[in-house]
């Protein structure tokens, strides 16, 4: 048991939780708005691929991140332009970003690296990886907390700023009041479409630089497909946290945690079996805080 | 015999497509296929390719010869399967997005009954093969369907995570406990029984006898969608369930079962490929066919019959972007590009028009106003 259960498969979970998060970070933030953003995943792999084109054409990680970011507001103006100024379906709007992102970056990846599958080279600039200075010393701590890239922590500060955000500053108010009841921000004179294309764009960046940490962070390459439905995990998260940061992060975690066990248990289960978890575990947390908020609602 | 001529064509009439694709949408709908074209010629500009050469090879490819179009055809019967799951579970508000995995579980179970059933003669086996993955899929959709309907977990959600599930499921299946045994075969479950397997209608090709099961279940649905009372009731619920619970409809089992006969139609998908391609699951049995019938059935409206013509041109742009990546190395995947395009343009149509009406009817009143301050 102690080679399974032991620092560097927190470690893991930290590592492989930190996409998720990012997202569900962007996520949440539509969510309160009332706009259901399912492309999310797309999203990613769309961020996901140009960053792997910038870091590689440009030699750098930031313009890598650079460029993800800018793909980013692009998809998000979309998102916003679609869902909001012409009133299309947001679910078809979100499917069909997936597909147009699987079939835009398989397109992209083999007539502009004329691979198939996979690129991955050595010229690809990773993010950086950074260490803690008086944690790192620290003999368990440090090794859970320092070394991790950058985007790792950029996450993490993410997660308490948008706490802070959305339920502290007046912004977040009316940031939450477009979503419940936009009269109420425009009898104040504010503007819910507005707050609308502001969460909107966030939430294309966050899924685009959650991309480029998969891309750039978590591994350095770019396969097809590679994000795996996490968009889809993400959007799990946020609906089991209820767009509260703190909570999504957790259930974030959780994804994490199932996914680097099952990384672990490859040599006692079949890699197969243990992929699955992830994702069953995500059904079972939709279906326990359907039934968690049922009950609160009866007593 | 004029007047019965008359007759004739109004029952005809009668025939077309639901009233929900008014014409608007169709002419929106040719504007949207043509303007996604244009944006793929782009594209192909960019890569410096001559773009109508490439759309004249891929049209050839997909219809040129007996074999291509046997192929369009197998493959327009696929996406008219899966649009067609998508439609029936949507027209009652349900929106299974699970039907990849449903149609890998329907494979599996055909697969096993294929290989494993013996002692008897071919066709009570391909009749049990299809049962069986009917079964399948139809089980694995009630799961997502009951969660919907009792606690109301959210199917989306729910039916995307079960779909990358069961194709991790049946993967470690067929690399673990069913792996066949035979040898100089790399993966896949051992092959089913010879007689079994559905007969080729064109050699060489993908058209197989499935074709005319397809063809049943297509006509089952339709009947079910568009005639009959149950398709009312499904389209009551879809649009106000509450409505519909007032006016009596059993709203919840009507949701249950739509979703369960969606599963029903990915399973038997996914015995057509099996008994009529590979003779074998194999982890490759569906390329995302799913998500591309969804596609189809979201710009038609979940249209029924819309949904199966439109099959027939997606089947096109599928078969013929193979070609052209043969013929020219354009890769395939642009095919999918043109094609969200399209779906971006037709999700979007009416609010584009609506802002177009309401641009030039701006206009209008400031021409209007200069005119009387002119005066």
């Amino acid at each position: 048991m102690g080679e399974i259960f032991n620092v560097l498969l927190l470690q893991t979970t930290l590592r492989s939780a930190t996409p998720v998060v990012l997202a569900a970070m962007g996520c949440l933030l539509t969510q309160h708005v009332n706009m259901t953003n399912i492309g999310i995943d797309g999203m990613m792999l769309i961020g996901a691929f140009f960053a792997v084109l910038g870091s590689y054409f440009f030699g750098s990680w930031a313009a890598g991140l650079g460029l993800a970011i800018l793909c980013g507001i692009l998809l998000g103006l979309f998102y916003y332009v679609f869902v909001i100024k012409f009133g299309s379906d947001e679910f078809i709007i979100g499917v069909a970003l997936n597909i147009f992102a699987g079939g835009l970056t398989v397109f992209l990846l083999r007539t502009v690296f004329q691979v198939k599958g996979a690129f991955s080279d050595p010229a690809l600039v990773p993010l950086p990886t950074i260490h803690l200075p008086l944690i790192r010393h620290i003999p368990v701590l440090g090794q859970l907390l320092s070394g991790h890239t950058l985007l790792v922590y950029v996450s993490w500060a993410l997660v308490l700023i948008l706490w802070a955000f959305i339920y502290k500053t007046p912004a977040g108010v009316h940031l939450r009041a477009s979503g419940e009841y936009p009269a109420a921000l425009t009898a104040c004179g504010k503007s819910p479409e507005k707050m609308k294309c502001f969460a909107s764009v966030a939430c294309g960046i966050l899924a685009c630089v959650a991309g480029a940490h998969l891309s750039l962070g978590y591994l350095t390459m770019f396969a097809e497909n590679m994000s795996a439905s996490r968009g889809y995990v993400a959007f799990a998260c946020v609906i089991f946290g209820r767009g509260n940061p703190l909570i999504v992060f957790l259930a974030a975690l959780l994804f994490g945690f199932i996914d680097a066990l099952g990384l672990r248990l490859q040599n006692y289960i079949p890699s197969d079996l243990t992929a699955m978890a992830p994702y069953l575990v995500t059904v079972v947390m939709m279906v326990v805080v359907v039934l968690w908020e049922r009950r609160k609602k009866k007593s | 015999m004029n007047n019965s001529l008359m007759q004739t064509l109004r029952a005809l009439v009668r025939l077309k497509p639901s009233k929900k694709l008014e014409r608007d949408y169709l002419v929106s709908l040719v504007i949207a296929v043509a303007l996604a074209f244009v944006v793929g010629a782009g594209i192909l500009l960019i890569c410096g390719h001559n773009p109508i050469a490439c759309y004249a090879s891929l049209f050839k490819g997909a219809l040129g010869t007996k074999r291509a179009f046997a192929n369009t055809l197998a493959k327009t019967m696929t996406l008219a399967l899966c649009g067609l799951a998508m439609s029936v579970a949507a027209k009652a508000g349900m929106f299974n997005v699970g039907g990849e995995g449903q149609l890998y579980f329907g494979a599996m179970a055909a697969a096993i009954v294929g290989a494993y059933v013996k002692g008897l003669p071919g066709w009570a086996v391909t009749l049990l093969a299809l049962l069986a993955a009917v079964a399948a899929g139809g089980l694995f959709a009630l799961l997502p369907g009951w969660l919907k309907v009792q606690w109301k977990v959210d199917e989306v959600i729910t039916t995307i995570m079960l779909n990358t599930a069961a194709i991790y499921f049946c993967t470690y299946l067929a690399n673990g406990p069913l792996k066949t045994t035979e040898k100089g075969i790399a993966q896949g479950t051992a092959s089913i029984m010879k007689e079994a397997s559905l007969q080729k209608l064109v050699p060489l090709s993908n058209l197989t006898t499935g074709i005319f099961y397809a063809a049943v279940a297509a006509l089952l649905i339709w009947y079910l969608m568009s005639r009959s009372t149950t398709g009312f009731e499904m389209k009551l619920t879809g649009n106000n369930d509450r409505f519909a619970l007032y006016g009596g409809v059993s709203t919840k089992k009507l949701m249950l079962w739509s979703m369960v006969l969606s599963g029903m139609l990915c399973g038997l998908v996914g015995m057509l490929e099996t008994f009529g391609l590979h003779g074998r699951f194999i982890v490759s049995v569906s390329n995302e066919f799913y998500f591309d019938g969804m596609l189809v059935a979201m710009i038609m409206r979940y249209n029924p019959l819309g949904t199966m013509l439109m099959s027939f041109f997606f089947a096109i742009l599928n078969i013929g972007g193979r070609a052209m990546e043969r013929s020219a190395g354009i890769p395939s995947e642009l095919i999918l590009i043109v094609q969200s395009v399209i779906i971006f343009f037709m999700a979007a149509e009416g609010g584009i028009r609506t802002s177009l009406k309401n641009r030039a009817a701006v206009r209008k009143a400031r021409r209007e106003a200069a005119r009387k301050e002119a005066v």
